[in-house]
C-alpha cells in the first residue's frame, strides 16, 4: 500500500519536473536546458533569451503549477469536506462569483482590466462568504446539503448576473471569451504578486486540515466523538478551497474540471482516500497537468496559443475514464 | 460501588422549538453494561447524545468522572467517553484498519506520528471486536454486522473507560446481532463502562445488569432489568400486552386477543 503512494508520489514529481522544464525550454522560441539553468542561477548574460526566461516562461511556468497545485488542493478539500464526489469550487459559489467578478471588469470596465485578477479575487470570495453565511446559520447549521443548496443557488445567481452582462455588452464578449476557456498569460509575475498571500494562508489551512478531514471520513458523530467539531472542519476546508480556487481562477479563469478531476484520479491512483495523501498528492499532480497543458498549449499551433481549458480537459478525460475502469 | 464514571441529572434537550427531552437521568459504574430502552421518539438517542457532548442541552447535570461536561473540550472528553453512532458513513477507500487507527486521533498530536503504544491500542481494539482478520479490507466490502463490529473497534481503540453505542444491532440479523451482543457484554466485564441504547428488550435484558426506561422524554425507570421490564410497565410504556419470562425470553400477543 504504501509502496503504491510513494511511486504516485514519485512518478507525480518527475512528471512535474519534466512538464516544468518542457515549460521554460519550449515555446516560440526554443531555448537549450543549459541555457535556462544558467539564467536561473544568474550565471546568464544579458539578452533577450535571459528576458525570456525570467521575465516571461519563469513567471508562466510558477503561476501555472501554483494554479495547478491550488484547483488540485481545492477539489480535495470540498470532496473531503462535504463528503461528496461531485464537489468542486463549483459547488461553494467560487466559480460564479470569480467569472462575474472577471466579466465586471472586462466588460463593464475594459479599461481597468489590470483590475482584472482582483475583480475576480474578490467577487469569488464574496460568492463562497455568502454560501457560507447560508450555509452555516438556521436550523442544520453547517450540515452537508445545506451547504451545497445555499451554493448552487448563489452559483445561479452569479451566473445570472453574468450572463446579463454578456447580452447588455455583446459586442465586448469577443474579448472575454479566453478567460472564460481557462488560460494562463504571459503578463509577468503581476497577477501572482497581487494574490499570492491568499495563496499561502489556503495552502497553510490545508496542511493543519488533513488529519481533521480525516476524521469526517466516518461522519459527523465519530468526528466529534473523537473530540473534533465537524462542523467547523467542513467550514475552515470550504473557505480554504475558497481562497485556493478564486486565487487561481484570478490568474488563470475557469479551469474547474481539475479541482474535480485530480484528487479522484489521486485516490484512485493511490488506493487510498486518507487526506495525508490525498491533499499533498492533488497539489502535485494538480500542478504536474496544468504546467504539462500549458506548454502544449503554447507548443501545439506555435506561434498561436491553444486555450488551456479545453486542451487540459482532452488531456485529462481519456486518463480519468482509464483510472476509473481499472479502478473498477 | 465505586464512584461513578458518568452522572446525567434532570437532563433537557430541544431541538429547534421542539422539546425531546425533559427530565432524563442516569449514572454508570466501572464494568456496568447499562441499557436504554425506550418506544421511538422517546428521547433515546438524543439522551445518549447530549451526555456525550454531541447535542447541546438545554438544561441538566452531566459529570464524568466528577468534572461537569462544559468543561470537557476536545480531546478531554474524546479520553473519557467514544461514541458508536447507529450507523455512520462508509467511505469507500478506507481500510478497516485504516478507520479504527482513527480512534486514536484524541490521542495523536497534530503532525505529530503514532507510537507503538498507539499501534499497540488498534491491534487491540482490532482483537478484542474479531476484525483483526479482515483488517486490510476496504469497508465498502463488509457486511453489516462487520461494520457495526469495526465502529465498536474505533471506539475501543479511543481507550475511553465508557462507550456508549446507538442502537448498534438495529440493522443486524439475528447472528450478527449476537455477536455484538457478546462482544459489549464481554467489553463490560473486562472493566469497560457500556452504555446500550437498544429497542430489543429480550436483548437488553439478557446482556444488561442495569436498564433505563425512556418515555416521552423522560426517565420512567430505573434498575435490574427483571425489576424494571415488568408486564404492568411495558403495557404502560409500549401499550402492548407482553413480559419476559425467566429465560429472558419476550412472550408478546402481537394480535390482542
Amino acid at each position: 500500500m504504501t509502496v503504491r503512494r510513494s511511486s504516485v508520489v514519485l512518478t507525480a514529481t518527475v512528471a512535474l519536473v519534466a512538464a516544468a522544464a518542457a515549460s521554460m525550454a519550449l515555446g516560440a522560441v526554443h531555448v537549450p536546458l543549459a541555457n535556462i539553468w544558467e539564467a536561473l542561477t544568474g550565471q546568464a548574460e544579458e539578452g533577450p533569451l535571459r528576458q525570456i526566461i525570467v521575465e516571461l516562461r519563469l513567471p508562466r511556468t510558477i503561476s501555472a503549477l501554483v494554479v495547478g497545485a491550488a484547483l488540485g488542493v481545492a477539489g480535495a478539500l470540498l470532496q473531503g469536506s462535504l463528503a461528496n464526489p461531485l464537489a468542486s469550487p463549483d459547488v461553494i459559489g467560487v466559480t460564479g462569483g470569480a467569472g462575474f467578478g472577471a466579466m465586471l471588469t472586462l466588460l463593464a470596465f475594459p479599461s481597468a482590466i489590470a483590475l482584472l485578477p482582483v475583480g475576480a479575487l474578490v467577487f469569488g470570495i464574496t460568492a463562497a462568504a455568502i454560501v457560507f453565511a447560508i450555509g452555516w446559520s438556521g436550523a442544520h447549521a453547517g450540515s452537508i446539503g445545506r451547504v451545497i443548496l445555499a451554493g448552487i443557488a448563489i452559483t445561479a445567481l452569479f451566473g445570472a448576473a453574468t450572463t446579463s452582462l454578456m447580452v447588455a455588452f455583446s459586442d465586448r464578449v469577443q474579448s472575454a471569451v479566453f478567460w472564460l476557456a481557462g488560460g494562463l498569460s504571459s503578463d509577468g509575475w503581476s497577477s501572482l504578486s497581487v494574490v499570492w498571500p491568499y495563496f499561502l494562508v489556503g495552502f497553510l489551512m490545508a496542511v493543519f486540515l488533513a488529519r481533521p478531514l480525516d476524521r469526517l471520513a466516518l461522519g459527523d458523530d465519530v468526528a466529534a466523538s473523537l473530540g473534533g467539531r465537524p462542523r467547523l472542519v467542513r467550514l475552515a476546508a470550504a473557505a480554504a478551497a475558497a481562497l485556493l480556487a478564486s486565487s487561481a481562477a484570478a490568474i488563470a479563469g475557469l479551469l474547474g474540471f481539475l479541482g474535480l478531476v485530480i484528487p479522484h484520479l489521486v485516490r484512485l491512483a493511490g488506493g487510498t482516500a486518507s487526506h495525508r495523501f490525498v491533499l499533498p498528492a492533488s497539489a502535485l499532480c494538480g500542478a504536474a497537468l496544468l504546467v504539462a497543458a500549458d506548454t502544449l498549449a503554447r507548443v501545439v499551433l506555435a506561434p498561436i496559443e491553444l486555450p488551456v481549458g479545453p486542451l487540459m480537459v482532452v488531456i485529462g478525460v481519456p486518463l480519468f475514464l482509464w483510472l476509473l475502469r481499472e479502478a473498477v | 460501588m465505586s464512584e461513578p464514571r458518568l452522572v446525567a441529572r434532570d437532563v433537557h434537550v430541544k431541538i429547534g422549538d421542539t422539546p425531546i427531552l425533559h427530565g432524563a437521568s442516569m449514572s454508570v459504574h466501572a464494568g456496568e453494561l447499562l441499557a436504554v430502552v425506550g418506544p421511538n421518539g422517546a428521547g433515546k438517542s438524543t439522551f445518549s447524545r447530549a451526555v456525550s457532548g454531541l447535542q447541546p442541552m438545554e438544561q441538566g447535570d452531566v459529570c464524568w468522572g466528577g468534572i461537569p461536561l462544559g468543561e470537557l473540550k476536545g480531546r478531554k472528553i474524546a479520553r473519557l467517553r467514544a461514541f458508536v453512532p447507529q450507523r455512520a458513513p462508509v467511505p469507500a477507500g478506507v481500510t478497516v484498519r485504516e478507520a479504527v487507527e482513527l480512534g486514536r486521533s484524541p490521542h495523536i498530536k497534530a503532525f505529530a506520528r503514532p507510537t507503538r503504544h498507539d499501534r499497540e491500542a488498534v491491534e487491540h481494539a482490532l482483537e478484542r471486536t474479531g476484525t483483526l482478520e479482515f483488517a486490510e479490507r476496504r469497508l465498502t466490502t463488509l457486511s453489516g454486522g462487520e461494520l457495526q463490529r469495526v465502529q465498536i473497534a474505533v471506539g475501543l481503540a479511543q481507550e475511553a473507560p465508557v462507550l456508549i453505542a446507538d442502537e448498534p444491532t438495529s440493522h443486524l440479523d439475528l447472528g450478527a446481532t449476537a455477536i455484538v451482543a457478546r462482544l459489549l457484554r464481554r467489553l463490560a466485564d473486562d472493566g469497560l463502562s457500556v452504555i446500550l441504547v437498544v429497542h430489543d428488550l429480550a436483548l437488553a435484558a439478557a446482556i444488561a445488569d442495569t436498564v433505563v426506561v425512556m418515555a416521552d422524554g423522560r426517565t420512567a425507570a430505573t434498575g435490574k432489568p427483571d425489576e424494571v421490564l415488568t408486564r404492568e410497565r411495558l403495557s404502560e410504556v409500549w401499550r402492548v400486552d407482553a413480559s419476559l419470562d425467566e429465560r429472558g425470553a419476550l412472550h408478546v400477543n402481537w394480535l390482542g386477543r
